[in-house]
């Protein structure tokens, strides 16, 4: 398939996918945060570090308002210069399908627009006010249904392969950094000696990820950190866990791979055997005598090394075979995703 | 699809504008055979269901993306198409002239195509000067002695058609370059099927839906390959071109990529698109692209949209593009006034389809007779398109004539004049209720080596604004949906 067409799939997941997880940490925040007691800046301040945003955010708000609440979802939902809010994710994720129109199905196409539309509407404002936990369950089951409507509708060949991709790339770095907030909420962990509101926390964590019965399937015992951590990391049938996801986006890799020649995409597997080796040979303990938030950093970092190989590999090929001015400038997204994926590495 | 029973007639206060054909009414009120059906239908609705089915309509076009850019807007802004609910209604027998008449005159137009990048017989034999062709500024010296593939220069064609007050159909203005809107003649369709489904049951209109068939049909049988139907794509200059939708929709509807300049490459005068698995020949592209900006090598130096050495690639016939290479001159406005003696020189027929009586600002005498009736006339700069460059003598102000007549003297070959046409009426949705509004049509019109297909109907377009005659969607036009009825569908209502 046409490179840029293909890059054009791969963000386009990514985005939907960011629009997702965070519509879904919002709401999980803001119904579950009323019943633990937290420190203010525990309560909503790690979201925004999550996302990569701090620095931004301190700017934008005065001291006294950076941990309240109603700034930070306002900021993380409806900021249009944020580049990770919901907005600007959505208005991502629909510019990447309107460019690409001609590859999606008509279904996937109506169901983003159609969100587009509505999040720009009084009704998506007013539901916010009224009632933001539904607001924020609209958000996340529309994402869920265009993953279901694309598995559905569209042939299930090299663009629907990117897509894919891009899902379970973008899901192993999200996995990364949602399981390093209470890093951000707390300090570093020490698995050993827990209060006990941490279980709380560890319990948000899991809901973050849509992971808590998931998790209760695997473990009976109250979620600890290394209990969790374990989970997100490890689980290999966890459609959420890292291990899990690195393993999906070799599988695309060889399927978009298959009738090039030897040399189609292999930065971008090698990369990836050699991260899911380094990963599959760790375990909780080796991860917590570490320090989990140095191996979720290492593992941030890599998937957007993973990103660029990619690029290389599958988006931008150099051209090799005689004349001059095959290299040409493909400068779509992804001058604005690096910065924004940068942003997020700076956080983590 | 309740309706009240107090329903407002819509109907009631239509009143038709003097000298004017309208399409759906006589002068003396009642409606024509074609329109009885669709007038009792919408007076069955009433005014409040009506609004209804507008406000319907139009989310179904926000809905479904089926906007155009806007330019000036920074932040991307993106707009429907105004579209009236109200269809345009064509017989079977004047649509039957309609037809054989465009086929006709595409016939001509590609043999002028053909004939003035090779002998120039028809410049040598009299029949039009050698200088309003050759300067023509979409004639492109660099064409001359090449043949496209498949002698096929005009496989895309968009002929503007009018109904003066005798309601017969006459042509305006010809496209044979890259004429667009039929996306929003197929989504018309789909949109009105949805709201007026119990008109449709009953109406026996012709389908447009196979239009995106016959034209990927068409782009095959050029291709350097018999029916290379995987080295086909669409060509457009991306994203933030305003009529990127249709570009997008169509490539989807024809069930081939969509390619930017960016995405070719040429190498050994063949042209390859870069895929994830490498280089794929492409040999047939449906270009969106003008002229000037397709090639940096051969035209425009600074044109990022296109794809450096594709005319040499063209040359060799190693790819077929529609339209072909050049095509500007057969739809200048200058030429215009020499179609119907084309088809006399080239086809031996009289023409089928009439057209507007143009003055000639280069003809010394036309240009005399321009300047002293600018109050009657429509001038137009030949070398414009969009409705821009245009005066209206009869609505224009003194001053307005007076800059006129001074760019006229100033560059005569660049200017035309007709009389003003009294655009035929369609009863259209406003704000005051139902009232004439004028139209035009412009259908479409394709050609591949196995001959040419009309599609029936095609775009009416229709001036929103009270009292005026410029159609184009820059410019307060909106579109309506086009019937073209089954023959037989009307019998017992001859007119």
């Amino acid at each position: 398939m046409i490179s840029r067409v293909a890059e054009s799939c791969f963000w386009l997941n990514r985005y939907v996918e960011r629009v997702e997880v965070l519509s879904r940490m919002l709401g999980v925040n803001f119904a579950f945060q009323l019943d633990i007691e937290l420190a203010a800046t525990e309560r909503w301040r790690p979201l925004v570090i999550v996302a990569g945003q701090e620095e931004d955010f301190l700017k934008r708000v005065e001291a006294p308002q950076a941990d309240d609440g109603e700034r930070v979802q306002e900021y993380l939902t409806w900021n249009e210069e944020n580049p990770s809010s919901v907005y600007s994710s959505l208005r991502a994720a629909r510019e990447n399908a309107r460019t690409i129109r001609e590859t999606i199905s008509l279904e996937m196409w109506e169901t983003l627009n159609d969100l587009w539309v509505w999040l720009r509407s009084k009704d998506a404002h007013k539901l916010y006010e009224r009632n933001r936990t539904t607001f924020y369950s609209r958000l996340r089951d529309q994402c869920l249904l265009f993953h279901g409507i694309a598995q559905a509708t569209m042939l299930h060949e090299a663009p629907f392969e990117f897509m894919r991709l891009g899902t379970a790339l973008e899901r192993a770095g999200q996995t990364a950094r949602v399981l390093d907030v209470r890093h951000h909420a707390v300090g570093p962990v020490d698995a050993a000696e827990e209060p006990p509101e941490a279980i709380a926390q560890w319990l948000t964590i899991l809901r973050f990820c849509s992971g808590v019965e998931p998790f209760l399937k695997r473990r009976t015992a109250a979620p600890s950190g290394a209990a969790v951590a374990e989970f997100l990391l490890f689980d290999p049938a966890f459609a959420r866990s890292v291990l899990h996801n690195l393993d999906r986006v070799g599988n695309f890799l060889e399927l978009v791979s298959t009738g090039g020649t030897a040399d189609t995409g292999r930065a971008s597997r090698t990369l990836l055997a050699e991260t899911r080796g380094q990963l599959a040979s760790m375990s909780i303990e080796t991860v917590l005598a570490e320090g989990l938030h140095e191996t979720l950093t290492w593992i941030v970092e890599t998937t957007a090394e993973l990103s660029r190989a990619i690029h290389r590999d599958f988006f931008d090929p150099i051209v090799v075979r005689g004349s001059s001015q095959t290299q040409t400038q493909t400068q779509t997204q992804t001058q604005a995703q690096s910065s924004s994926q940068g942003q997020g590495q700076s956080s983590a | 699809m309740a309706v009240t029973r107090d329903a407002q007639p819509l109907f009631e206060r239509y009143q038709t504008l003097a000298g004017t054909w309208d399409e759906y009414f006589r002068e003396d009120g009642t409606p024509r055979s074609q329109a009885r059906r669709i007038v009792a239908e919408l007076e069955r609705i009433g005014v409040k269901e009506f609004r209804a089915r507008q406000k319907l309509a139009d989310a179904t076009f926000l809905r479904g993306g089926i906007t155009f850019s806007v330019y000036s807007d920074r932040r991307g802004a993106e707009r429907i198409f105004p579209f009236d609910l109200i269809p345009r209604v064509i017989d079977p027998a004047r649509w039957d002239r309609v037809e054989r008449g465009l086929i006709q005159r595409i016939r001509a137009l590609n043999a002028f195509l053909a004939d003035v990048y090779a002998d120039q017989r028809i410049i040598s034999e009299g029949v039009i000067p050698a200088d309003l062709v050759l300067g023509a500024k979409g004639y492109l010296p660099e064409m001359q002695g090449i043949r496209p593939p498949g002698g096929v220069h005009v496989h895309i064609a968009g002929i503007d058609l009018i109904q003066g007050p005798d309601g017969e159909f006459i042509v305006l203005e010809d496209n044979a370059r890259t004429p667009s809107g039929v996306s929003y003649v197929l989504e018309n369709r789909t949109v009105m099927k949805k709201v007026f489904p119990r008109v449709f049951a009953q109406s026996h209109i012709r389908g447009v839906e196979e239009y995106p068939l016959r034209l990927v049909e068409a782009l095959a049988s050029v291709g350097p390959a018999p029916d290379a139907e995987e080295g086909t794509a669409v060509l457009t200059p991306g994203p933030f071109n305003s009529a990127y939708f249709e570009h997008s929709f169509l490539a989807r509807r024809m069930g081939v990529p969509l390619v930017e300049g960016r995405d070719l490459y040429v190498e050994d005068d063949r042209v390859y698109a870069r895929t994830t698995l490498g280089p794929r020949r492409i040999d047939v592209l449906y270009r969106r692209i003008d002229d000037p900006f397709l090639d940096p090598e051969t035209f425009r130096k600074d044109s990022v949209l296109g794809v450096p050495g594709i005319v040499r690639a063209y040359a060799k016939g190693n790819v077929a593009l529609a339209n072909a290479i050049g095509n500007g001159v057969a739809d200048d406005k200058g030429i215009y006034p020499f179609v119907p003696d084309m088809i006399r020189f080239y086809l031996s027929e009289e023409p089928i389809l009439g057209q507007v009586r143009t003055y000639v600002c280069a003809r010394e005498e036309d240009r005399k007779y321009v300047v002293d009736h600018l109050d009657e006339l429509v001038v137009k700069a030949v070398n414009e398109a969009g409705g821009y460059g245009m005066l209206i003598g009869p609505q224009a102000t003194r001053r307005e004539r007076a800059d006129f007549r001074g760019r006229i003297e100033a560059d005569p070959r660049n200017y035309i004049a007709q009389p003003r046409i009294e655009l035929s009426t369609c009863p259209t949705w406003t704000s005051k209720g139902i009232a004439p509004r004028r139209v035009d049509l412009r259908p479409y019109v394709l050609t591949g080596t196995k001959g040419t297909w009309v599609l029936p109907g095609g775009l009416t377009r229709v001036a929103l604004v009270e009292g005026s005659y410029v159609v184009n969607s820059s410019q307060g036009g909106g579109s309506k949906d086009t019937w073209v009825l089954r023959s037989g569908s009307m019998q017992g209502d001859a007119e």
